[in-house]
């Protein structure tokens, strides 16, 4: 039997919530895939846990953003909120630095979940592989999920 | 080779947003198109690379496209930042 298994990943959820298909963001950027492909989720919780192992590559100034390098090479964004980048930090703090290793279920942010929605922003957060050209295929099943379980899965 | 500088006059600076919209305008083109800001420079198709200068407000960016159709992405890149950034 010949086994292609290598040619197919996972991406972990970073929260509790419910997980979605990109096109129902409501928002271009992240529907049209125009940052990647991945999948979305509704955050319950305001822990925010690594998706992948891999090293973090960025944390935004905001701190609502994060660049992950996987040890396989995929280049993940976590994206926490829609338009988030306005609340400049507040409602958002940061658990690791650039150049971290971090491993699946390591904590990255906390997210005080009601501040964000107080302040009129959705919280939707996206999880992409923005080197699209890596992968052929995102498998995403919409349900709800908790920390760690498999937020959707990729063919190489 | 054509170059050209621009100062960032977005609020926000190049975030996640309009990143990811000049990765996908540079992507148009065949030509090399790098972008430099304070001692770092990435490659413009390339959205961690981009994300990753960190460019803000009143930041200036200094543009470089090499290639057979640079004259093009230039006008398209000049456009692009006047409009988005």
């Amino acid at each position: 039997m010949f086994w292609k298994k290598k040619n197919i990943g996972t991406i972990y959820s970073p929260c509790v919530g419910q997980v979605l298909n990109l096109s129902e963001v409501p928002d271009a950027v992240f529907s049209e895939k125009m940052l990647g492909d991945g999948a979305c989720i509704v955050p319950e919780s305001d822990e925010i846990f690594s998706p992948v192992d891999g090293e973090i590559v960025q944390v935004f100034d905001t701190k609502h953003a994060y660049s992950i390098r996987s040890s396989d090479g995929l280049e993940i964004l976590v994206h926490i909120g829609l338009n988030t980048v306005e609340l400049k930090g507040e409602g958002f703090t940061s658990l690791v630095s650039q150049g971290d290793k971090v491993k699946i279920g390591d904590k990255i942010a906390k997210v005080n979940l009601e501040y964000v929605q107080d302040m009129g922003y959705q919280l939707y957060t996206p999880i992409l592989i923005t080197n699209m050209s890596e992968v052929k295929k995102i498998n995403v099943t919409e349900k709800k999920v908790n920390v760690n379980d498999i937020l959707f899965t990729y063919n190489k | 080779m054509k170059e050209f500088s621009y100062i960032i006059k977005d609020k926000v600076g190049i975030h996640a947003r309009p990143a990811g919209l000049l990765v996908k305008e540079a992507s148009k083109y065949n030509s090399d198109i790098t972008i430099m800001t304070k001692g770092k420079s990435a490659d413009a198709k390339k959205l961690f690379a981009v994300m990753s200068l960190s460019a803000k407000t009143d930041d200036e960016v200094r543009i470089s496209i090499f290639g057979e159709d640079e004259i093009v992405a230039e006008q398209g890149l000049r456009r692009f930042f006047e409009k988005n950034l």
